[in-house]
């Protein structure tokens, strides 16, 4: 005995169900193959369906009135022809080893023929053959489209990222979540290995204790912190206090149209003065001191996930407002991740700024190889002694600002950095009117 | 001659054969009853599959028209390397005479992996150029100029050989069934053009397809002789042809036959004919059955009794039963056999590197 | 609102513009008394009159040019191909004639060309082609291609109302599948030009037309549901002109692009497409633009032969898959 499947059948292209709309056979009915067995209506046309084999109805699965797709069972004939396997197509063959995807788009994985150079001889150069880079190999190396451009923001060497996609190569996934963990420090030039002149940084191990959470560093952890060890190690620091009077500047600030931070003019302050002192706007190289061409001011900006420098390039080419500006853009592009390289590259001297909420004064660490980085403390209204035209001393309210510079001793002397500091408090206290 | 003036006569004188063609013995006119008998149910069972879903894609019946596809075929030089004909969808009683197996047929409409095109046309779209048949593509009048280039290769080698070619009245409105009717006339090829007029083109009607009253008179256009034949008469049909055949086999060049007949089911199995009135259905059913005529004939003329024809009755069920059962549980093909035969070289399409994953 | 399949939408825009604009009429085999072959234009002919609706000989090339003549004239023609397989006996009208009148001679020629397309139906070579890369680079012609039943509605309308010649690809196993609710009463118009995009994502995005739109769906959920893959599907809609804005949008959010359509690989659109993504939106890119297409072989008529050769939901999923991974 076997048992056949009879199912709705599919009356034209687009049709994709119909409706049992007669049975002309009963449960317990014989059947001969051929002979009417239910009609159906659809869209297009009502017809009669045969019986697929001769034999007797067994089950009824669709009553009518029902609609059903196309191909659903709709009764059950049992025969007693032998069963005969349904006319399953087999499983597909065998998959052939076919070459994986990434191999087929660009065609082989054939390795990109050098470029002729141009020869000493008549006899041109052949293009090189195995041995160059594989397409594997060239992924890992420069990875997509969009992870270098992340890695260029970043500053970040892909090769030294461990990735997780095709190939082994860098996802985005992998370079942001690395450089949310770690900061990118400098260009690979000018990048100091954290081994510096006193060895490589080890930090000592010390006992957790019950109830204690350990967490280990992030990247950018890890990097600050074996930073401020190898300054610290590196230059021999000594901070000069200066308190400067920011009244003036505060009444300007007030009077003006557009947002002028304190840190503008004491940008601008710095930026003009470090032409005079060059040696504040310097680097150490050996035996010897770089007195940099440029003035470009950094400005640390404090994110979620670490510290990071953009700067402003020859900050003694802008004026006041274009100061403003290029601090709001970089701040607005850091918050962002939108720096690109050159936006944290070749720094000549940094600014830290805690803001409102920061010190009475601080004593940074600097930001190597420069030679000086100037903290400002907490500006506000303090009791200040002031003279008054007729000669007599009296207590004024004035908006007080401290500002510490940690400099490197081993080129900045004592007298240089005063020099320096005394002259930006003049030029911040008595800051010129109009455009400057 | 001035078409405004009075109504022309017949275009062409219809053949009229009064007795049965001598040409044909007593054997000869049972085989081409069993032809007719083995178009129709053939047919049969195919829409019974199709209503079991067995059959896949469209059906296309030929009711009403199995005499002359039947007869027409029967009156070429038949067997292996001698004439060579195309039939189009309603042509099954053609390709069964030029020696199609019904096996085969079934194979095709339920898109089997051993049918004759491995799965990949549907129903009669298939060939067997050796045993002298070519399977049409769906674009009507495509091929007329393709068997015109069949029929050229027969003159080029001075071989004895003729096409011939099926075209229904629809498809004498396309541009390929001009261009290759000049072709094969202005070269003078060894091709018989039979046209169906079978009254319908899907829907359409003769009066919104030409404007001519018999395609006969088309022929005229192309500078060949053309016949208007009763195409339910199995006899004429089979003498306009044998005629028409010979004369192309002695060089004389393209002729055309127009069979006059009637498509008594819609276009395809899904097309109810509600455009069609019913009773004109039933009194062609009843009056002009070429089956029925031709056994009222062979009855008729006392050459078969009516045994004879039950006999050829019980063993066509038999054969169809036999090829239906032989083929209906075959596998369909393996997919990947989807990608060879595109060229000869490269010998198959790339399979796409997602199938790999 | 009443739920209308694609067939309906489709139906019911070429009947609201027949009665708006009495310049609109319909030619083509079978359109009039029998209503169409697959009934798009039932009951026209008895509501417009048999000289709007006109059943015409076989004659493709006749058609595509009679109906280039008449819009000549000022009149708006639909013609309909039975089957787009058989546009190619019109191809010389529609791409040395009616694609090249404006340019060359200054003749407006608003006329559109439409017909049903596409396989899965098991319909073989002849019955299941998607003509739009043999025209694609045909300046002149416009060519549309809805996936959804009220795009089937907004298209028609919009390319009877279009001044330039319009070919308007309607996709037959779509045609009783799709099933929307759409709006009655209201004006229902979609702009030429225009993508629309059918799910918003963030991992990678699939761009697609007609029915593979719906086989993306379906693998973007799937992707969801298993992966956790987060899919931005983008249904082109008008392949010509495309819309350059919306692919560029998509690649700059996610990045990673998988193009599907029926058409066979090579020639197929999905080459112009990856071009253009390759001009305009290198820098956005975090992997190889990759293709879901046909096999490069003529359709074959068994289920087993059509499933393999064309794209399937399953192969979407594995190559998105596989493109979200690398």
């Amino acid at each position: 005995m076997a048992r056949v499947d009879v199912v709705m059948p599919q009356m034209g292209e687009s049709i994709a169900e119909g409706t049992l709309s007669k049975w002309l056979k009963k449960v317990g009915d014989a059947v001969k193959r051929d002979e009417p067995l239910f009609e159906i209506s659809t869209d297009k046309v009502d017809a009669e369906i045969p019986a697929p084999t001769a034999g007797v109805l067994a089950e009824i699965k669709v009553q009518e009135g029902q609609t059903v797709p196309v191909q659903t069972l709709v009764a059950v004939i049992e025969t007693d022809k032998s069963a005969t396997a349904p006319a399953a197509s087999s499983a597909a063959p065998p998959v052939a080893a076919a070459q994986r995807a990434p191999a087929a788009p660009g065609g082989a994985a054939a390795s990109p023929p050098a470029a002729a150079k141009p020869a000493p001889t008549p006899v041109p150069v052949a293009p090189k053959g195995d041995g160059a880079e594989t397409a594997e190999e060239r992924l890992r190396r420069k990875s997509t489209p969009l992870v270098r451009k992340i890695a260029a923001e970043h500053q970040v060497d892909i090769a030294g990222i461990p990735g997780s996609g095709f190939a082994g190569r860098v996802t985005k996934q992998d370079i942001l979540g690395y450089i949310e963990r770690g900061v990118p420090a400098t260009s690979p030039a000018s990048r100091l290995p954290s081994a510096g002149p006193t060895g490589p940084v080890a930090h000592p191990v010390a006992e957790p204790w019950p109830g204690d959470r350990v967490e280990p560093w992030s990247k950018i952890r890890k990097i600050t912190a074996d930073h401020m060890i190898m300054s610290r190690r590196t230059s021999a620091h000594v901070a000069s206090f200066f308190e400067v009077d920011f009244s003036r500047i505060a009444q300007r600030r007030a009077k003006a149209k557009e947002k002028l931070t304190f840190l503008a003019f004491i940008v601008k302050a710095c930026a003009e003065n470090l032409r005079k002192h060059p040696v504040v706007n310097a680097a150490v190289s050996g035996d010897g001191t770089i007195y940099r061409a440029d003035v470009n001011i950094g400005i640390a900006v404090a994110l979620d996930w670490g510290l990071i420098v953009p700067v402003i390039k020859h900050a003694d080419e802008l004026s006041l407002m274009g100061i403003a500006r290029a601090i709001s853009d970089l701040g607005e592009r850091a918050r962002t991740k939108k720096l690109l390289p050159d936006d944290i590259q070749k720094g000549t001297f940094t600014i830290t700024n805690p803001g409102g909420f920061g010190p009475y004064a601080g004593v940074p660490i600097i930001n190597q190889p420069q030679v000086a980085i100037l903290g400002v403390g907490a500006i506000e209204k303090r009791p200040k002694v002031v003279t008054l035209p007729d000669g007599s001393d009296t207590i004024a309210v004035r908006t007080m600002g401290m500002l510490t510079m940690s400099y490197d001793h081993r080129i900045v002397d004592g007298a240089d950095a005063d020099r320096f500091l005394a002259d930006v408090k003049k030029m911040l206290q008595e800051f010129p009117e109009g455009a400057v | 001659m001035d078409s405004r003036a009075a109504p022309a006569p017949p275009a062409v004188p219809t053949t009229r054969p009064t007795a049965l063609p001598a040409v044909l013995s007593r054997d000869q006119v049972l085989e081409i009853y069993y032809y007719l008998r083995l178009t129709r149910t053939l047919e049969e069972r195919l829409v019974a599959l199709y209503r079991q879903s067995k059959v896949i894609g469209g059906l296309f019946r030929s009711l009403g028209q199995e005499g002359e596809s039947v007869a027409s075929a029967y009156a070429l030089d038949r067997g292996r390397h001698k004439d060579i004909l195309s039939p189009l969808i309603r042509n099954l009683g053609s390709l069964l005479v030029m020696g199609a197996r019904p096996l085969e047929i079934l194979r095709q409409y339920m898109a089997k992996a051993e049918s004759p095109t491995r799965g990949r046309e549907l129903n009669v779209h298939f060939n067997d150029l050796e045993q002298g048949y070519l399977g049409q593509i769906s674009h009507l009048g495509d091929m007329i100029p393709v068997m015109a280039g069949i029929a050229l290769s027969f003159k080029l080698r001075r071989e004895a050989r003729v096409g011939l070619v099926y075209i229904g009245d629809g498809g004498t409105s396309t541009g390929t069934f001009h261009e290759g009717l000049n072709l094969a006339a202005v070269q003078r090829l060894p091709l018989v053009v039979v046209g169906e007029y079978n009254h319908w083109a899907y829907s359409t009607p003769p009066e919104k397809q030409f404007a001519v009253r018999d395609l006969a008179e088309k022929a005229k256009g192309y500078g060949i002789p053309a016949v208007t034949v009763d195409g339910n008469d199995v006899f004429a049909v089979y003498e306009a042809t044998k005629f028409a055949v010979d004369r192309a086999r002695r060089g004389k060049g393209v002729h055309f036959i127009e069979v006059k007949t009637y498509r008594r089911k819609g276009h395809a199995e899904h097309d109810d004919q509600h455009y069609v009135p019913k009773e004109e259905l039933e009194r062609w059913a009843r009056e002009n059955d070429p089956v029925d005529r031709y056994v009222q004939r062979l009855l008729g003329a006392d050459l078969v009794s009516e045994a004879d024809l039950k006999d050829i009755d019980d063993r066509v069920r038999v054969e169809v039963d036999q090829a239906t059962d032989a083929c209906v549980d075959e596998p369909l093909p393996e997919p990947e056999t989807a990608l060879p035969g595109v060229y000869v070289n490269p010998p198959a399409a790339d399979r796409l590197w997602f199938k790999a994953l | 609102m009443p739920e209308v399949t694609f067939l309906e939408a489709l139906r019911q825009g070429m009947w609201e513009e027949m009665e708006r604009d009495e310049r609109v009429f319909i030619l083509g085999e079978d359109v009039g008394v029998y209503g169409g072959a697959f009934k798009v234009t039932d009951g026209f002919a008895k509501r417009f009159g048999e000289s709007r609706v006109i059943d015409t000989p076989i004659s493709e090339a006749a058609i595509v040019g009679a109906a280039a003549g008449a819009a000549h004239m000022g009149m708006r023609p639909v013609a309909e191909m039975q089957f787009i397989d058989f546009i190619s006996c019109a191809y010389d009208m529609l791409t040395n004639y009616v694609a090249t009148a404006r340019y060359r001679a200054g003749l407006a020629t608003p006329m559109v060309v439409r017909g049903p397309c596409g396989g899965y139906v098991r319909g073989g070579p002849f019955h299941s082609q998607n003509p739009e890369a043999a025209f694609l680079h045909t300046p002149g012609l416009k060519i549309v291609y809805p996936a959804t039943a009220r795009d089937a509605k907004g298209l028609i309308k919009s390319s009877i109302r279009d001044e330039d010649p319009v070919l308007y690809l309607e996709h037959k196993w779509l045609y009783r599948r799709i099933k929307e609710q759409l709006p009655e009463g209201e004006e229902i118009l979609t702009p030429i030009g225009e993508a629309r995009l059918a799910r918003e994502g963030k991992h990678l995005s699939i761009i697609t037309y007609g029915a593979t739109v719906w086989k993306s769906l379906e693998a973007a959920d799937q992707l969801d549901k298993e992966d956790g893959l987060s899919v931005e599907v983008l249904d082109l809609r008008t392949l010509v002109p495309m819309d350059d804005a919306a692919i560029v949008r998509t690649v700059q959010k996610t990045g990673k692009v998988l193009i599907v359509h029926e058409d066979t690989r090579t020639g197929g659109i999905a080459g112009e497409i990856a071009a253009r993504i390759n001009e305009r939106a290198f820098e956005w890119l975090d992997g190889p633009i990759m293709r879901v297409t046909a096999h490069d072989v003529p359709l074959p008529y068994a289920p087993t032969l059509e499933d393999f050769v064309l794209p399937q939901t399953e192969d979407i999923v594995k190559a998105a898959r596989w493109l979200a991974a690398y």
